[in-house]
């Protein structure tokens, strides 16, 4: 074991701010039942947080880290301004991966990043909408290490064929220079299959959806978070493997659940989704240093998101 | 209203005319056929200028290449951004043979039951003195999943059912009937678009009741009013004839051609009734309004406007057709970024499907 005692660092892990944005979104929202005429601008927000429950990864037989615990929270603003070209999207992000990692782990406890959001939404023809975005923006290991080398730019580029009201096809390809595969190609499709049946296998949240009444949604489904961080200069001479120093990391995480959609208002919709956490992999490609989940875990996510 | 777009279009003709500025030295004797055949190509030219400039005076398409246009297929873009989240508007133009006049009148006795895949259940026209008994036809709807949508929203009086609070009150669920469409509904319908064409007639759009039985008063005069005064452009191009229509006012002195369907929105069976309009202008052009101006679910209200002119495309007598398709919905409300995108596009390619079958159909194409 490389980890022997369980001593897990409380941190209040951004529950309380993603609960504070949710309030803020919410009770706007509620204000407005016509968001044009409260708001001028158009946007869509998201703010969600997630529990997953004590699992296991290992680097080998013998370099485990066992029973730590994992909040996410994500705060998202895009604001969507009809221009000539398109649909502009502008708007800033806040991901925050926080693990209840027992002392001596080598493995960092936060990894978060802000940033910006750039893209547009093109109309090609009646039948194809492609869409162009980077994120720019500090891709790290925690707040009090804001230096320009963290900077990256991932984006990435799509395009939606509509092929009928009831059928889509995706294809997309999303570039990350210091991700481990730094082009990922990706295909979905979004089928009507009946009235009340959708299934909207699009990554990252891949489902099928059935529509209970016209303002809950039940669905099963996956969510796969992939992005790069970069560690701190001296995360490596601290956890005792010093090539980590300044090292870049790609974390993924699949996870798979069941979970509703409601409707608060029709620019407020409130989700709740539980499941099981079968993969995650924390990897510093580049030091050849690798944690694959051995025990997942159960997860529960809330969320508030919408578009105005 | 009549002389008052002929006035303008007499005008439009005569600042053309003086435009040809022939030399007055020319011996007007000494080459006759020349100037004639000289005359006919430059009016011709002009037509085809003219036909171009109007359509790019008012519509989104500012550019058109007429011989390009009438070897493609029907050319599609969405209109102009509006205030309103619940407004959606989308142009269209092509290149058909034929003069104006054949073009209208192959419109009007175009039958889009025959294509399945327009989702037109059922089409029936109607006299301006319309009874129940135009509606049959709603005991034979076919059985499938929207018009069972439908027949079950009636039967609960669904809040998604556009009506007013006093329609509602006169339905009554007893009696028998079986099959897709019972008895009780199929003359709950009848009755309530017995009435609704009857106000159309008499009073025009704004005599329609309001769809106010669940949430707030909507009047679908003031939804078509609304996306005539979001388009500005539109608005002004077509005034003269809206104004002599029953389009978002009072009855007006066009007659209308009346016919109510039943058709699939979004998987749900709706009934809607209509009223369509044309006028023939100077220089053999036409104006034409093709309004729904009820809906029982899906759409406040959709208007399509057509402006045709005579055009030459290779020595063949051919004609310009400007379609503008706008539409009032409450579900378009919800609909941002992207999303409104990709419902842009799907009206983009039903309002294509439509005009090619049409064309087919017409032998267009």
């Amino acid at each position: 074991m490389e980890v022997d005692e369980h001593v897990k660092t409380f941190v209040p892990r951004s529950l309380v701010l993603v609960g504070c944005a949710s309030l803020f979104f919410a009770s706007s929202a509620l204000a407005a039942e016509n968001s044009n005429s409260f708001w001028p601008l158009s946007g869509e927000y998201t703010a969600d947080a997630t529990y997953v429950g004590e699992g296991d990864v290992e680097r080998n037989p013998r370099k485990k880290v066992s029973d730590f615990d994992e909040i996410d929270s994500d705060i998202r603003l895009v604001l969507t301004p009809r221009t000539k070209f398109g649909v502009l999207r502008l708007g800033a992000e806040w991901e925050r991966f926080s693990f209840g990692l027992p002392t001596g782990a080598a493995l960092p406890n936060t990894l978060q990043s802000f940033s910006t959001i750039i893209g547009l939404d093109m109309q090609f023809s009646d039948s194809i909408i492609v869409r162009a975005e980077t994120q720019p923006g500090l891709y790290n290991s925690g707040l009090g290490h804001l230096f320009w080398d963290n900077f990256n730019m991932p984006f990435l580029i799509g395009g939606t064929y509509i092929y009928s009201p009831n059928l889509q096809l995706v294809l997309g390809v999303s570039v990350d220079v210091e991700r481990k595969y730094p082009v990922l190609p990706a295909v979905g499709v979004r089928w009507k299959i009946a009235p009340q049946w959708l299934l909207d296998a699009v990554l990252p949240t891949p489902r099928l959806q059935y529509e209970l009444t016209r303002d809950v949604s039940l669905y099963a489904g996956a969510t796969v978070r992939d992005a790069t961080f970069r560690v701190d200069d001296d995360f490596g001479v601290s956890h005792g493997i010093p090539r980590l120093n300044h090292a870049v990391l790609t974390y993924t995480e699949i996870r798979t659940g069941a979970g509703f959609d409601w409707k608060i208002s029709p620019i407020v919709t409130f989700t709740g989704e539980v499941g099981y956490q079968p993969y995650r992999e924390f990897d510093f490609y580049r030091a050849e240093v690798r944690y694959n989940q051995s025990v997942g875990a159960p997860y529960g996510t809330i969320s508030l998101h919408g578009a105005f | 209203m009549n002389t008052k777009i002929c006035k303008h279009q007499t005008s439009l003709l005569l600042m053309k005319s003086s435009a040809l500025n022939l030399p007055r030295q020319f011996p007007r004797y000494a080459c006759g056929w020349l100037v004639l055949v000289s005359l006919l190509f430059v009016g011709l030219t002009i037509a085809r200028a003219d036909a171009v400039s109007e359509l790019a005076s008012f519509s989104i398409f500012d550019k058109v290449d007429l011989a390009q246009l009438a070897k493609s297929d029907v050319k599609t873009a969405h209109g102009p951004p509006m205030r309103t989240s619940r407004f959606l508007a989308v142009q269209s133009c092509y290149v058909a043979p034929g003069a104006p006049a054949q073009q209208m009148e192959a419109l009007r006795r175009w039958d889009p039951t025959t294509h399945r895949e327009l989702k037109v259940f059922l089409h029936t026209d109607l006299s301006s003195s319309p009874s129940p008994a135009n509606f049959e036809k709603l005991k034979n709807a076919p059985d499938n999943s929207p018009v069972r949508s439908f027949v079950a929203a009636t039967q609960k009086l669904s809040p998604d059912l556009q009506i007013s609070k006093d329609e509602a009150k006169k339905f009554s669920a007893g009696g028998g009937g079986g099959g897709t469409m019972p008895a009780p509904v199929a003359t709950f319908w009848a009755d309530v678009l017995t009435s609704r064409v009857k106000s159309f007639v008499s009073g025009g759009m704004s005599a329609e009741p309001p769809y106010d039985h669940a949430g707030p008063s909507i009047r679908a005069s003031d939804e078509v009013n609304g996306l005539l005064r979001e388009q500005e452009k539109i608005r002004r191009q077509f005034s003269g004839f809206l104004g002599a229509t029953a389009i978002g006012h009072g009855a007006g002195s066009l007659r209308p051609e009346l016919y109510w369907e039943l058709l699939d929105v979004d998987d749900q069976g709706v009934v809607t009734l209509g009223a369509s309009y044309n006028r023939g202008g100077a220089g053999s052009t036409y104006q034409a309004a093709d309004v729904l101006y009820y809906a029982s679910g899906g759409y406040y209200v959709a208007l399509t406007l057509y402006q045709l002119w005579p055009v030459t495309v290779e020595g063949k007598p051919s004609t310009l057709v400007w379609r503008g398709d706008m539409i009032s919905a409450a579900s378009l409300g919800s609909l941002h970024g992207v999303e409104r995108l990709g419902s842009e596009s799907v009206m983009m390619k039903n309002i294509t499907k439509a005009v090619t079958l049409f064309r087919r159909d017409s032998g267009g194409r």
